[in-house]
């Protein structure tokens, strides 16, 4: 795991691997267009372990980013339990790491500023606060564009800045919300990578979310397929790829066969979704 | 700078000086030729007038009466519509509560209420500095509000999911997001100030810039009507620098305040 000096040596040792860190329990989300009531999740149950990186593949509009949404405690739900360490969410909070896709970086910020953020609204001294901001920055590998601003970033490298600020409180949890969907192929396979290589230090805990199986089994340790609306778990598969995980990865014969797989799975409810939209 | 950046920049600026200058050129010489109304007095005379008038102080009196007035009237009006509009923009209650009253008052030209004004605060500078808080009101709240409205969700999101308490988040994210359109606001107000001031002082005063148009149209002192044209004209100019200046530092590092920082 983690040698001593890391970033993440406090979170690391917090850790109980293998112990639920996340239940969800039967949770039920609908939403009222017109004079319609529209189920979005129904009755939709998951465990995510210390420790574990759990990817959501789902058709678009199936319900999974609302899922999230509901899990930062940004979205109102009509009933279910959530539990983060055995205790209920109730709004947001900084013990769940949220990483939007539109980066939502502070463009009046520079980049050490905004990493720094949280520390500051949370009154983390200012010494402790630029230290904290140096180690995440260096751990995403942007020391040199500390005094950046955003607008001066290339897409990715944004989504680094994005992903030292939200490891910079050092949540809990990390809340995914498909980060890489705003970037162009190659970039977003380059960050895929690179946040790998982060989590392989860091060993958060994550629940990401994605419409890409490639991105998906490439960095979880399972996979969940969601079904068209309503969203519910169709499939779940456990990516038994063995970790560090290099780039190569991806030509594996085992890794052909999860996608396959993920895809099988996948395909009946991207047809689903497509019909309802005609 | 280099020397060749520096030979087409002072090309750029000699052709928007170009007209001008030839215009006041035309003006002088025409005048001096005699073949003019009264009114269009040379420039050269106008200069002086103007000269003297700055040096025996007359001049300043007018002018710092009507900065007294507009700035007054400004500061009170931005800060109430500062105020007023970022709140609306963040609780639709507020907005629902200002937004009848705001729609019917904002067509209305402020300068129609004087004389109710007068007639209430007496003809001193309260009246005058009423009615200017009165039209900077309107376009400080206007960006105000639409500035607090477009402000990201997921900046909000974001401030709330890292810790931020309510008014942290208005502080430090609405504020900021919303700076943009809020110094469009208070850019639009400052002109407005010193156009409803000088237009109330030509209504009823007893000095200031816009007192010193009208005696000079009733004593026929052209030389003095410019005079005071001129001094308006520069505390007006003078005014919008002075906030597109403070905008570009407020705004540096954002892609809306870039320009010449970077290139």
């Amino acid at each position: 795991m983690t040698d001593g000096g890391t970033p993440d040596a406090v979170a690391a040792a917090r850790q109980r691997p293998g112990q639920a860190l996340l239940e969800v329990r039967e949770l039920v989300k609908t939403f009222r267009r017109g004079t319609r009531t529209v189920e979005a999740i129904d009755r939709f149950s998951l465990t995510v372990n210390d420790g574990e990186f759990v990817a959501i593949v789902g058709p678009s509009g199936c319900g999974k980013s609302t899922f999230l949404h509901i899990l930062g405690g940004f979205e109102p739900y009509d009933s279910g339990t959530m539990l983060l360490n055995g205790a209920a969410i109730k709004g947001p909070g900084p013990d769940r790491g949220m990483l939007f896709q539109e980066f939502a970086l502070y463009p009046w910020r520079s980049v050490i500023g905004n990493v720094g953020w949280a520390l500051e609204v949370q009154g983390k001294p200012r010494a402790e606060r630029i230290a904290a901001a140096e180690r995440y920055l260096k751990l995403v590998g942007l020391s040199a564009f500390r005094d950046a601003y955003p607008a001066e970033l290339s897409g990715g490298m944004k989504q680094r800045v994005a992903l030292a600020r939200v490891l910079a409180f050092e949540p809990r949890i990390l809340l995914m919300d498909e980060p890489f969907g705003a970037l162009d192929a190659q970039t977003r396979e380059l960050m895929q990578e690179e946040l790998n290589t982060i989590w392989q230090e860091t060993r958060n805990t994550v629940l990401f979310v994605t419409h890409d199986i490639d991105e998906a089994i490439y960095l979880a340790d399972r996979v969940i397929v969601f079904t068209a609306r309503p969203g519910r778990i169709k499939d779940e598969v456990n990516i038994a790829l063995e970790r560090p995980r290099r780039a190569d990865v991806r030509k594996s014969a085992g890794y052909i066969a999860y996608r396959n797989r993920v895809w099988d799975s996948l395909r009946a409810e991207v047809l689903k979704a497509r019909e309802e939209f005609q | 700078m280099s020397a060749a950046a520096f030979y087409s920049r002072a090309r750029r600026t000699a052709l928007g000086l170009a007209l001008p200058l030839a215009a006041l050129v035309a003006w002088e010489i025409s005048a001096r030729l005699g073949d003019v109304p009264s009114y269009l007095i040379a420039p050269s005379v106008i200069l002086a007038s103007t000269w003297d008038m700055a040096t025996t102080g007359e001049l300043w009196q007018h002018t710092s009466n009507s900065l007294v007035r507009a700035l007054g009237g400004y500061a009170i009006g931005a800060a109430a519509g500062i105020t007023m509009g970022l709140l609306a923009g963040i609780a639709r209650p507020v907005e629902r509560f200002y937004d009848p009253i705001v729609s019917l008052t904002y067509p209305v030209p402020k300068i129609v209420v004087l004389p109710i004004l007068i007639a209430w605060l007496g003809s001193g500078d309260a009246s005058k500095i009423a009615v200017v808080t009165a039209a900077v009101f309107y376009p400080t709240f206007i960006n105000s509000l639409y500035g607090a409205k477009g402000v990201n969700r997921i900046y909000v999101w974001s401030a709330r999911n890292m810790g931020a308490r309510p008014i942290a988040v208005f502080l430090k994210v609405i504020l900021p997001a919303s700076l943009p359109q809020v110094l469009t606001g208070l850019r639009v107000g400052l002109a407005l100030a010193f156009i409803v001031t000088v237009a109330a002082e030509m209504q009823n005063s007893r000095n200031g810039l816009g007192f010193l148009v009208m005696t000079a149209e009733d004593s026929m002192r052209f030389d003095l009507m410019y005079a005071a044209i001129i001094a308006a004209g520069v505390i007006g100019f003078a005014g919008d620098r002075l906030l597109v200046t403070l905008r570009r530092r407020a705004l540096a590092g954002q892609a809306i305040g870039k320009e010449g920082a970077h290139g």
